[in-house]
C-alpha cells in the first residue's frame, strides 16, 4: 500500500516537471518567435498559463504531504508534546473543513466551468479549473489520514516535529523568502 | 413590494468612465421607484476580479451584477461574437436600434439560457485606431504594423487579414510596448485612448469605426429569480434610464477626449466612405470564417436587420 | 466590526498550526458566514481563476533562473569576482559580501537562495580571515534582504498583481533604495569591524584579477539581459525571466560546465515544488482579498484612520511601523498578500504615489525576513554558516539599525525613491 502511494507521488512530481517544462518551453519559443520571426503562437499563451494552473494545484497536494506548506509555528512550538498533538488535531480538522468547500465550491462550479471554452484553443474549462476537485479531495484525503493518526496515537515523532516547523530543510526555507 | 437589498456590480474600468455616470442616474431612478430599498454598491478597477471571473460569478449567485464588454465574453456564449465583427455598424444610432430592438431581444434570451439576465446596452463605444508610423488612409496601409488587440480570435483575424501583425497583450502592458515601440498600434475607443495617455506615445489616429463593442448590464439570474416581479421591473427600467444617461456622456466625452488628443498634435484623419466601403468589403472573409461558431442564424439575423434599417 | 473578524479568525487558525494558505481560506469561509453569503464557489471560483493569470508566469521562471544559478556555478564565479576586486582592502570581505549580494540580487529573486549561497562561501572564509563570526553572519543575513528589493523579485511580481499596479515600474523603482540598503550596510560595517583584529586577503595580481572577471563576465551578463531587457521594452518581466532561465541553463551547462543534464530534472522539480507552495498561497490570498473587497474592510479602516489621510508622511509613518511589526512573526509573501488588498485603497486615498509605496512595502517586508522571532533568513544563515541563531541575532543588530534608518529616512524623503524611479522608467 505505502508503495503504491509513494509510487503515485512519484508520479505526480513527474508530472510538475513535465509542466514547468512545457511552460517553459512554450513561453520561451513564443519570444523566439516574436524576436526572431515576427510572429508568435496565441496557444502557447492560453495553454502556458493552465499548465501553471495544474502544476500549482497538484503542487500544493504534494507540497501539503511533505509539510512544505508556510506556517507561523511560533505559538505551537512553545508547546509540550500533548499541546503540539491538540493543535494537530485541530488544525488538521480545520484544514479537512478548507478544503472540502474548496472541493464542494469547485464541484457546484463545474457545469458553469464545462460550458465555457477557453478563447483559443477551444479547451473545456472544466478541464482547466475542474483541478480543484484533485486539491480539495486530495488535501481532505491527506488531512483525514493524520487526523486518524493523530487520535489513535500511530503518528510519528518526526511527524509532530515538521508541524511545530522544527525540522525544516533548506530546500523549504528557499520558499519563504 | 421591496426589500432593502444591496446590490454589488462589479466593473474593470475607474469610477470616473461614463459608466459612473450611468450608475448614478439608475441609483437615483432606483431611489425613487423603491423608496431607497434598493442600492447599489458599485465596485470599480477590477476590485471584485475580471469581467469574465465576475461574469461567471454571476452565474453561480455569487455575486449580483457586472458592467462588462461583449468580448470577453465569447467563451460563455458564443453569440456574443457577433459584435466582435468588423465594421459591423456604421453609426451609434443603427447600433442603438439593433441593440435596443428585436435582435438584442434574441441575444437577451440567448443568455438568460446560460444564467445571466442582461438589464440593457449600454455603450463602451466605438473603436479606433492609433499608430506611430503613419496616417492609415486606405487598408494597404495596415500592412506590417504590429498591432495590439485583445486576445480575441475575431480582432486577431481582423488585423491579420487587413495585412497588420496583430499582437495579443494584457492592456497594462500597452502604454509602455507603445512608448518603448515594441508595438506600432492600439485600437480602442477614443475615451481610452485618452483617458490611458495612449496619445502621448503615438502620432496618428485613424476614425476607423471598425467595432462597436456595447457594454452588458448584467444581473445573476439565479438571484435575480428570487426578486419580487416589481423589484424586477424597477431594475430593469432604472438600467435603461442609465443607460440613457451613459450614452450621452460617453458620446459627448468621446468628442472631448478627440479634440484632446487633436490639440495633442496628433494627426487625425477619417476614413473616406469608398475606403470605409472597400475594407468592409475586404473584411467579409472574417464573417465567413467566424460565422460557424458565431452561430449562422445570428450572423444573418444581424444582417437582415442592418439591411431593413439601412433601407 | 467586519476586521475584528477577519483578523481574529486569521490569527487564530494560524497559532493553532494551519498552514498560512488554508488559514486564509479559513477567514475566508468565516468572514462569508459573517456577512451571510456563505457559498462554497466563492471559495473555488477565487481560488483557482488567481492561478491564471499570465503574469505570475514570472514567478516560475524567476524561480528556475535562481535554481539553475546556484546550481551552474554563477553565483560562485559572482562571490570570486568580488573577492577579486574589493577582497584585499580592510574589511574588504564585509564589502565583498554586499557587492556579491547586490549583484545576485540584479539576478535572482530569492532572499533565502542568495543568502545560503553567501553563507556557504564567505561565512567560512570570514571566520578564518579572523572577523567576528555571528557579526559576519549577521552582515550577510542582511546583505541576503537585498534581493526582494533589486529586480528581479517574487515580491515585487506578487504586490504587482495583488495592488494592480505595473511590474515593470515597479523593478525599475526598486534598483535605488536596493542599492542605498547595500551602502549603508557597507557603512554600518565599516564602523562596527574597526576594532576586529583580522587579516586582509592579500592583494590579487591584476592578471588573476581579469581572470576571475572573465570567468565571472558570463554570469554578470545576466542582470544586463533581465534589466536591459524589461527596461528597453524589448520583453515583459514573464519573458525576461524565461530568457534568464534559458541564460542560466546555457552558461551552467555548456559555459562552466557544472550542471549536467542529468541534474536537471531535480533542479527543474525544486523550483516546480517552491514555485507551487508559493502559488497556492497567491491563490488563497485571493480568497481572502475578494472577501476582505467586498465586505469593504478598507473603508472601515479608512473611518479609524481619518485624521492621518491628510498628512502621507505620517501615514506612511505609521504603516511602516505596522508593517516591521506584522514582520516579525509572518513570512515575506504572506506578509505582502494579507496587507496589501487592505493598504492598498488606503494609500490611494491618501494620494500616495503606488510604486514608492510598493518599494517600501517590500523593503519592510524583507527587514521582516532578518527580524526574531521568526526570521526565515535568519535561519538559512544560521543552517548553513552553523552559527546559533541567538549568536546571529546579536550580530545583525547594527545591521538592522542601518536598514530600518534607510527605510525611515526613505519615509521622510520618498523623492529619493520616486526621482529616480521616473528617470529610469
Ligand atoms: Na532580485
Ligand atoms: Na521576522
Amino acid at each position: 500500500m505505502q508503495k503504491a502511494v509513494d509510487l503515485f507521488y512519484r508520479f505526480l512530481e513527474l508530472l510538475m516537471i513535465l509542466l514547468l517544462s512545457g511552460m517553459s518551453i512554450m513561453v520561451f519559443g513564443n519570444v523566439i518567435l516574436r524576436y526572431a520571426f515576427n510572429s508568435g503562437l496565441t496557444v502557447s499563451d492560453e495553454l502556458s498559463r493552465y499548465f501553471f494552473v495544474w502544476l500549482t494545484f497538484i503542487g500544493a497536494v504534494v507540497g501539503f504531504r511533505d509539510y512544505a506548506h508556510m506556517g507561523v509555528e511560533t505559538v505551537v512550538v512553545r508547546f509540550g508534546r500533548n499541546g503540539r498533538l491538540i493543535c494537530m488535531a485541530l488544525s488538521n480538522i480545520l484544514i479537512i473543513a478548507c478544503s472540502g468547500i474548496f472541493f464542494w465550491g469547485t464541484w457546484k462550479q463545474l457545469p458553469i466551468n464545462t460550458s465555457m471554452s477557453a478563447p483559443v484553443t477551444g479547451l473545456s474549462m472544466g478541464w482547466v479549473y475542474g483541478i480543484g476537485l484533485f486539491t480539495g479531495g486530495g488535501c481532505v484525503i491527506i488531512a483525514l489520514e493524520r487526523l486518524l493518526r493523530v487520535l489513535t496515537g500511530r503518528i510519528t515523532e518526526e511527524e509532530i516535529g515538521a508541524f511545530a516547523g522544527e525540522h525544516t530543510s533548506l530546500e523549504h526555507l528557499a520558499e519563504r523568502g | 413590494e421591496f426589500t432593502e437589498r444591496t446590490i454589488r456590480v462589479s466593473n474593470g474600468i475607474n469610477a470616473d468612465h461614463p459608466v459612473g455616470n450611468g450608475i448614478e442616474a439608475m441609483q437615483k431612478c432606483l431611489d425613487d421607484k423603491s423608496g431607497g430599498k434598493l442600492k447599489l454598491s458599485t465596485f470599480w478597477g477590477g476590485a471584485l476580479g475580471g469581467d469574465l471571473q465576475a461574469t461567471q460569478a454571476l452565474r453561480s449567485g455569487v455575486q449580483e451584477a457586472v458592467v462588462t464588454s461583449s468580448s470577453p465574453l465569447v467563451g460563455i456564449e458564443p453569440a456574443l461574437g457577433v459584435f466582435d465583427l468588423p465594421f459591423l455598424f456604421s453609426n451609434s444610432e443603427e447600433a442603438y436600434k439593433v441593440l435596443d430592438g428585436k435582435f438584442g431581444d434574441m441575444i437577451d434570451e440567448k443568455l438568460a439560457a446560460v444564467g445571466l439576465i442582461n438589464l440593457a446596452y449600454w455603450e463602451n463605444g466605438f473603436r479606433n485606431l492609433s499608430n506611430s508610423v503613419r496616417p492609415v488612409n486606405k487598408w494597404e496601409d495596415l500592412e506590417g504594423m504590429k498591432v495590439r488587440v485583445m486576445q480575441n480570435n475575431v480582432f486577431l483575424d481582423t488585423f491579420q487579414n487587413l495585412g497588420a501583425n496583430a499582437t495579443p497583450m494584457a492592456f497594462g502592458e500597452v502604454f509602455s510596448a507603445l512608448e518603448t515601440k515594441t508595438i506600432d498600434a492600439q485600437e480602442n475607443p477614443y475615451v481610452t485612448i485618452d483617458t490611458s495617455k495612449f496619445f502621448e506615445v503615438q502620432k496618428y489616429v485613424t476614425q476607423t469605426n471598425h467595432a462597436y463593442t456595447p457594454f452588458l448590464f448584467l444581473f445573476s439570474k439565479a438571484i435575480f429569480d428570487t426578486y419580487s416581479p416589481e423589484e424586477q421591473a424597477a431594475l430593469k427600467d432604472c438600467a435603461v434610464v442609465g443607460r440613457d444617461v451613459e450614452r450621452q456622456v460617453i458620446g459627448d466625452l468621446n468628442q472631448k477626449s478627440l479634440e484632446k488628443i487633436k490639440e495633442a498634435g496628433l494627426e487625425v484623419n477619417v476614413l473616406s466612405p469608398e475606403e470605409q466601403a472597400r475594407i468592409r468589403e475586404k473584411s467579409m472573409v472574417v464573417y465567413d470564417k467566424h460565422k460557424a461558431e458565431i452561430g449562422p442564424d445570428v450572423v444573418e439575423g444581424i444582417m437582415a436587420e442592418l439591411a431593413e434599417i439601412r433601407k | 466590526m467586519t476586521l475584528l473578524v477577519f483578523i481574529a479568525s486569521l490569527l487564530g487558525a494560524m497559532a493553532i498550526g494551519v498552514p498560512v494558505a488554508f488559514a486564509l481560506v479559513f477567514c475566508g469561509v468565516i468572514l462569508m458566514w459573517f456577512m451571510g453569503m456563505y457559498n462554497s464557489q466563492i471559495i473555488a471560483q477565487n481560488m483557482i481563476i488567481g492561478a491564471d493569470t499570465f503574469t505570475l508566469l514570472a514567478i516560475p521562471f524567476f524561480v528556475l533562473a535562481g535554481e539553475l544559478m546556484n546550481a551552474g556555478g554563477l553565483s560562485k564565479r559572482i562571490i570570486q569576482f568580488a573577492i577579486a576586486c574589493v577582497g584585499h582592502i580592510r574589511g574588504g570581505l564585509g564589502i565583498v559580501a554586499i557587492m556579491a549580494a547586490i549583484i545576485m540580487a540584479s539576478i535572482s529573486g530569492s532572499a533565502a537562495a542568495d543568502t545560503a549561497a553567501l553563507a556557504a562561501i564567505l561565512i567560512p572564509m570570514m571566520a578564518k580571515a579572523g572577523y567576528n563570526v555571528p557579526r559576519s553572519a549577521g552582515l550577510i543575513a542582511s546583505g541576503g534582504i537585498i534581493a526582494p528589493v533589486i529586480p528581479p523579485s517574487m515580491a515585487f511580481i506578487v504586490f504587482g498583481v495583488a495592488a494592480n499596479v505595473s511590474i515593470t515600474q515597479l523593478f525599475m523603482a526598486g534598483i535605488v533604495p536596493g542599492i542605498l540598503m547595500g551602502l549603508s550596510l557597507i557603512a554600518a560595517w565599516l564602523i562596527v569591524v574597526r576594532k576586529d583584529n583580522v587579516q586582509p586577503l592579500p592583494k590579487a595580481p591584476a592578471r588573476e584579477r581579469l581572470a576571475a572577471t572573465g570567468r565571472a563576465a558570463w554570469a554578470l551578463g545576466m542582470p544586463v539581459i533581465i534589466l536591459g531587457g524589461i527596461k528597453a521594452g524589448i520583453m515583459t518581466p514573464t519573458e525576461a525571466a524565461v530568457v534568464a532561465a534559458a541564460y542560466a541553463l546555457f552558461v551552467g551547462v555548456v559555459i562552466y560546465r557544472e550542471l549536467k543534464i542529468t541534474d536537471l530534472p531535480h533542479v527543474v522539480l525544486q523550483a516546480a515544488k517552491t514555485t507551487s507552495v508559493i502559488m497556492f498561497l497567491v491563490c488563497a490570498a485571493l480568497v481572502s482579498a475578494w472577501l476582505i473587497t467586498a465586505a469593504n474592510i478598507p473603508n472601515e479602516i479608512v473611518g479609524y484612520i481619518e485624521p492621518l489621510i491628510d498628512r502621507p508622511v505620517l501615514l506612511m509613518f505609521v504603516i511602516m511601523l505596522l508593517v516591521l511589526l506584522v514582520g516579525t512573526a509572518l513570512d515575506l509573501t504572506p506578509t505582502i498578500l494579507i496587507l496589501t488588498p487592505v493598504l492598498m485603497p488606503i494609500i490611494k486615498q491618501a494620494g500616495i504615489d503606488p510604486i514608492y509605496f510598493g518599494v517600501m512595502f517590500i523593503m519592510n517586508c524583507c527587514i521582516g525576513l532578518i527580524t526574531p522571532p521568526v526570521g526565515v533568513v535568519l535561519n538559512v544563515v544560521s543552517g548553513v554558516g552553523r552559527v546559533p541563531l541567538g549568536k546571529v541575532v546579536t550580530g545583525i543588530l547594527p545591521f538592522l539599525l542601518a536598514q530600518v534608518a534607510v527605510l525611515m529616512l526613505l519615509v521622510l524623503f520618498p523623492d529619493i525613491v520616486i526621482v529616480p524611479a521616473r528617470w529610469l522608467h
